[in-house]
């Protein structure tokens, strides 16, 4: 605080610790917490709300029996007996209606009940999607690592400036074209009547389903992601000297060897910040299993999460496919920064 | 450097480089060139294996196409609210890490960045449940916020870099001199900070408008362009949507070779200060 304070004033530090409270309590942590909340409970209304029908039934039913009681006591002499039978059987039927209005209130606003129900419904095949989203994802990253490391090594180290701004350029296009853009082209590559089954066609190899199968939301996953690997890398790469690769050569290391024991290890925070970002960016994609199936092939998981929360509008079990999908991405997270030997702060650059 | 790579990569490893840079564009832009083409065709779907003739009807279909209007004074809108949100928010955070004596910074940080780790999806609902507690339904104002949730860490992030290089002499200077907090605040920190400000401003401006995955989620029954445009992908294809994309290919290349440009200056630039 101290240096905080004496900087900049005990007005404006507490407009900064207010903003910032703003941002990390109310936009940050308490949305995920509620979202988390949501996810274990559920509003029991088909199960319970025929038992509380019921109940409500027998109660009225009881209280007729009653009545016909009173009327019976009502009919006998009059007498202290009388009337103190009669005041019994009002406060009965007092007690009962208060009971029925209880469960009445009840049966309108059902009630929270906390289980972990909405995960257990997960059942088996939406199980098979999330896994699936999880490995393809995984699948994604390292492709994009083996493609991209060579690229961004080549850019960062082989070429000529001149060259080197010029592969930049060509980088940056299709990585700033939005993203539906780019995965519409790759649309109409695999389409039914596509470019891709157009030249199949000419070899005589009859239309391929691309989309139907999967597989085309795989390929526009890759292309559309790939790019978020190559400038982390590049970024780190850049500032390793030279020298140390040259020195390195002199002293008769094989290529594959300069790359394990120099490049590498050099560029651990860009790698692992272009794996989780790969992955994160696959396994939270929307966009491109949207466009990609046009829903004629299994769905990605957060497809299944759209239809939670705005087709079948059943947002407890949405907040817990989301919650399962959060967890996977920050258990990525962890896993790579233990792989890599890295913390949060090399990340975040 | 030129010297460097000529001596350090034979001419073997040199042919295997230059067909894997041609493999690499050619996969990077023939789909997009693909994509453009296709916008010119008179043919009623995006087609470039049915080939009808040249034409610029599409464009002409766009420009009446009442719900790509709406959707992006939509975008700007957003846009404009989510620069003006995760600016000062972005601002603050960058004060509190570089000034901040705390043990709990290390924690606060990692808070801080994590909406960038987080998928967008996922800080689209979170914030639409969250004010559907409060009882604001989904919109234009949802969408602003969820946005604005992960591009105030880039803002951060950028302030954070052109705060570490600060001379704090220099406010320590004025205030020495008898300036008052605010004083020094505006003469010296926001002068300063001034380019960050900038780039900060078009990165906020470009990730909202880009934005598909956050805005989705959040954006309830309204649309901004970017929707729109995934929605026209799925339902009603029609060569307008290419049309979109050349003009987005356009701006981009623009855009793109602009920065490659200001950026190779700043960098002879500093060669040349170097000596």
């Amino acid at each position: 605080m101290n240096r905080l304070l004496r900087s900049l004033g005990p007005v404006m530090t507490t407009v900064i610790v207010l903003l910032s409270g703003v941002w990390v309590v109310g936009m940050i942590i308490a949305p995920q917490l509620i979202m988390v909340e949501q996810s274990f409970w559920t509003k029991d209304r088909s199960g319970d709300a025929v038992v509380i029908s019921v109940r409500i039934d027998r109660l009225y039913n009881e209280i007729d029996v009653l009545r016909f009681d009173k009327t019976d006591a009502e009919a006998l002499a009059p007498s202290p007996r009388r009337d103190a039978k009669i005041a019994g059987i009002e406060a009965i039927i007092a007690d009962k209606q208060v009971a029925i209005a209880d469960l009445e209130a009840r049966e309108t606003t059902p009630e929270k009940v906390y289980s972990l129900r909405n995960y257990t419904i997960m059942g088996q095949a939406h199980l098979a999607v999330f896994v699936k989203t999880i490995l393809a994802s995984v699948a994604v990253t390292l492709i994009a690592f083996v493609v991209c490391y060579p690229m961004a090594y080549a850019v960062a180290k082989l070429a000529t400036p001149g060259k080197a701004a010029i592969i930049m350029l060509g980088l940056i296009i299709p990585y700033a074209i939005n993203e539906l853009l780019r995965v519409f082209a790759w649309l109409m590559i695999l389409n039914h009547n596509g470019v891709a089954n157009y030249l199949l066609g000419l070899i005589g190899v009859g239309p391929v389903p691309f989309l139907e199968s999967g597989a085309g939301v795989f390929v526009a996953m890759v292309y559309a992601y790939i790019l978020f690997m190559v400038f982390p890398i590049y970024n780190t790469i850049e500032t390793l000297d030279t020298a140390q690769i040259e020195a390195a050569r002199d002293l008769g290391a094989p290529t594959w060897q300069i790359h394990r024991r120099v490049v590498m290890p050099h560029a651990k925070p860009g790698i692992a910040v272009g794996c989780i970002m790969t992955f994160m960016l696959s396994a939270g994609s929307y966009a491109v299993p949207y466009i990609m199936t046009r829903g004629t092939a299994e769905p990605w998981f957060t497809q299944l999460i759209y239809n939670k929360f705005f087709e079948s509008s059943n947002w407890n079990t949405g907040s817990a496919y989301a919650f399962t999908l959060l967890v996977a991405c920050i258990v990525f997270v962890f896993l790579v920064m233990r792989m890599f030997n890295v913390n949060i702060k090399d990340i975040a650059k | 450097m030129t010297a460097v790579s000529q001596t350090a990569v034979g001419q073997g490893s040199r042919l295997v480089f230059n067909v894997y840079m041609v493999i690499f564009f050619a996969y990077m832009f023939l789909p997009l060139i693909l994509m453009v083409a296709a916008g010119f065709n008179d043919f009623s779907t995006p087609s470039v294996t049915v080939w009808r003739g040249f034409t610029l009807k599409w464009f002409a279909v766009l420009a009446q196409d009442s719900r790509m209007w709406s959707g992006l004074v939509n975008s700007l809108i957003i846009a404009v609210a989510v620069i003006a949100v995760s600016l000062p928010l972005g601002l603050a955070g960058a004060f509190l890490m570089t000034r901040l004596e705390s043990r709990y910074r290390g924690l606060l940080y990692g808070v801080m960045v994590s909406p960038l780790l987080t998928p967008g999806i996922i800080l689209g609902i979170s914030t639409l449940i969250f004010w559907r507690e409060t009882g604001v339904s989904g919109g234009l104002f949802t969408a602003s916020v969820a946005q604005a949730t992960y591009i105030s860490s880039y803002a951060m992030l950028m302030f954070m870099a052109r705060l570490e290089r600060q001379d704090i002499t220099l406010e320590e200077a004025a205030m020495d001199l008898g300036a008052s907090h605010i004083q020094v605040f505006r003469r010296i920190t926001v002068p300063f900070l001034k380019p960050t400000i900038l780039t900060a401003s078009v990165i906020a401006f470009l990730q909202s408008f880009e934005n598909y995955n956050t805005t989705i989620f959040s954006i309830g029954a309204s649309h901004t362009l970017v929707t729109e445009i995934g929605s026209r992908m799925r339902f009603g294809l029609t060569p307008a949507v290419n049309v979109i994309g050349i003009i987005f290919v356009a701006v981009t290349i623009l855009c793109a070779t602009t920065y490659v440009i200001f950026r190779e200056r700043e960098k002879a630039r500093a060669v040349a200060v170097r000596g």
